[in-house]
């Protein structure tokens, strides 16, 4: 589960940023302000919201990567500050910009966060060849990265991500930039995370996406949450036609 | 603890198969001494002998001839005395290299040597030309080989010998080692390559492992995972030190194999340089070079740590090199000693530390000042790194 409760995350600009924003005199920005939300497991939280709207500050936030300004994020019982490290032994962290070591073979990666993750020897590799077994990964096991096709570097990916077998999973717009092929595997993983009971969170602005995996829906602008319900609720007050005009209108409206 | 040695035994493992920085940590400090000490080394003592041997070719203007001098200046050798020119022609005829040297004996020479006076003498010639330089020497000689005898025949009409205006004959004597002169000359020197390559070892690694990181999407995921920021700095800079200190040491067995096998040097330098090969002094030397790496390591992981991009990260670093250049060449020029104030100047100080170590005459006082000042800084290197890294603008920087 992820209790997330009035959280605020502002940015300091640099000279630079302040620059290129003549408009915005101010020395920071806000890029979360006042969330409150519940992710609950055996459910989908989809987290929906245009491009700089908060969701990867959010979503980092979640992942211990930043600390909140305000409020307090907690997962699986653990608050994201105090007990950082145990949040990060609980957790499967997948974003679109995630890249692997080219120089090592998808069984050394498996290995080093396994090890990282303080799984002993035998436990990680049983884990490991289940994973490979279920992902196909067997036949390139031994393969440096740098040699291996997208949508196999995309199953190292998500082997990585599940190698400790995390109760909570985070995906950060894990689709960006693949082919539908390679993105229904990501797809298949959030289902399948679902369906063994694992809390998970996901942030996209691809609206088929929505609609396919949310159990529930919220959707961020400018850092401020506009809707967080249900993905039921959601369509069933909708004054557009689609999900997507809906977006849209609510993104308008604000 | 266990989380340290796990990053470090995978990026270790990263590393070694990166071909770029195996070129930095071992082939590029082969290619550049072996150029240096066969090529540079060599082509400077081809053209100090070039100018020895070189046959210039002279022409001596006086108003009367002057046999006796004639006569010094071809024994001195190497000397190819062409007959005489007019006083306008001179300008020209060296000019165009057609002679090397004019000595022109002023009009009124014989009559002042004659009247017990000075008599002027001009010698023309290009000081541009390099090989000219070791010539001079020979042409100077050879009139101060003249001036004695002038001086011998005046002495003689008084009855008096040349001891009489020479009371005082000083013989130098350097009782000083050919391992403590080499260390002296020379000792700046082999360092300057160690140090140098030590550092530039150390700096592609530092960028690959956090700037690289950054670029290629994989801090992320390593900062999502168990390990503290302080574990993953540590191991990425032990990652670094070594790489450091490891061209440090191929850079060291370059030196020998390059000096031992083809080095054109002479044999005294040689000698010397058997000097620093001595356990004790190869051991005292790398001592002092371990917290410099450490310090090294920490600085390039701050900067890299900083920088968004390999590219950016090259960038920052790239003038730093300048950090260590400019103390290594301060260490070279001869004067400047090692002493409790240099001591305490990272780099200068094992710079001038080698020169002692060569010579043999370091004290332990001054090593322990080195190794605790390079220790310290190194600790506060990695502190710095440390407290860098846990910062969300540095780490998150856009």
């Amino acid at each position: 589960m992820i209790t997330v409760a009035d959280v605020s995350k502002s940015f300091r600009l640099s000279r630079e940023q302040r620059r290129e924003q003549r408009r915005t005199p101010a020395e920071g920005v806000n890029a979360v302000e006042n969330v409150s939300m519940v992710c609950r497991p055996g459910r989908v939280f989809s987290l929906l919201g245009p491009n700089g709207a908060g969701k990867t500050t959010m979503l980092r936030m979640i992942a211990t990567l930043l600390k909140p300004c305000s409020g307090a994020i907690s997962v699986a019982g653990y608050d994201t500050v105090r007990e950082a490290r145990q949040v990060r032994g609980r957790i499967g962290f997948l974003s679109g910009s995630t890249g692997l070591y080219e120089r090592l073979t998808p069984t050394e990666i498996l290995d080093y966060y396994g090890e990282l993750h303080g799984m002993d020897r035998h436990a990680l590799r049983k884990r490991r060849d289940g994973i490979f077994d279920v992902l196909g990964i067997h036949e390139f096991a031994n393969r440096r990265i740098a040699r291996l096709s997208s949508g196999m570097k995309q199953k190292v990916s998500i082997a990585r991500t599940i190698i400790h077998d995390p109760m909570v999973m985070v995906f950060d717009e894990p689709t960006v930039g693949l082919d539908v092929i390679t993105a229904k595997s990501i797809i298949d993983l959030i289902r399948g995370c679902r369906d063994q009971g694992k809390t998970v969170i996901f942030s996209t602005h691809i609206m088929g996406e929505v609609s396919l995996l949310s159990d529930d829906l919220a959707v961020i602008h400018r850092g401020k949450l506009l809707f967080n319900d249900t993905f039921e609720r959601f369509t069933a007050r909708m004054d557009s036609r689609s999900v997507e005009e809906e977006f849209i209108r609510l993104i308008a409206e604000a | 603890m266990k989380r340290i040695g796990v990053i470090f035994r995978k990026e270790m493992k990263d590393m070694l198969r990166d071909r770029r920085t195996l070129f930095f940590m071992i082939v590029m400090p082969f290619i550049a001494i072996f150029l240096v000490f066969n090529v540079m080394f060599r082509l400077g003592m081809e053209m100090e002998s070039r100018s020895r041997d070189k046959i210039v070719r002279v022409s001596v203007i006086s108003a009367a001839p002057l046999q006796e001098f004639l006569d010094v200046l071809s024994a001195s050798g190497n000397v190819e005395v062409l007959p005489s020119i007019a006083d306008g022609e001179v300008s020209a005829m060296v000019e165009s290299g057609q002679l090397d040297f004019v000595i022109r004996f002023a009009g009124d020479f014989e009559d002042r040597v004659a009247r017990e006076s000075t008599g002027s003498v001009d010698v023309y010639y290009l000081g541009s030309v390099s090989e000219n330089e070791g010539a001079l020497i020979r042409i100077q000689d050879a009139l101060d080989e003249y001036g004695r005898l002038l001086l011998g025949h005046r002495l003689e009409e008084r009855g008096l010998s040349l001891p009489f205006v020479s009371p005082l004959r000083v013989n130098t004597r350097d009782i000083s080692s050919a391992r403590a002169r080499i260390g002296d000359r020379v000792g700046g020197m082999l360092p300057y390559f160690i140090v140098l390559f030590s550092f530039l070892g150390a700096m592609y690694p530092a960028i690959d492992l956090a700037a690289g990181e950054k670029e290629r999407g994989t801090m992320e995921t390593l900062l999502v995972s168990p390990a503290t920021r302080g574990e993953i700095v540590i191991a990425k800079f032990l990652v670094v030190t070594l790489s450091g200190l490891f061209t440090a040491v191929a850079s060291f067995l370059w030196l020998y194999v390059v000096l031992r096998t083809g080095g054109p040097l002479p044999a005294a330098l040689l000698e010397g340089v058997a000097g620093i090969i001595e356990p004790r002094a190869v051991l005292q030397f790398f001592f002092l070079l371990i917290p410099l790496c450490a310090l090294f390591s920490s600085l390039l992981l701050s900067a890299s740590v900083f920088a968004k991009s390999f590219k950016e990260a090259q960038s920052i670093i790239t003038p730093l090199n300048f950090m260590v250049i400019i103390p290594l060449m301060i260490g070279i020029f001869p004067g400047v000693k090692l002493n409790a104030a240099t001591a305490l100047i990272p780099v200068l100080n094992i710079s001038l530390a080698s020169k002692e170590i060569i010579a043999g005459s370091i004290s332990a006082v001054y090593m322990a000042e080195i190794f605790l000042v390079q220790s310290i800084l190194a600790g506060a290197g990695l502190t710095f790194c440390t407290r860098w890294f846990k910062r969300e603008e540095v780490i998150f920087r856009s």
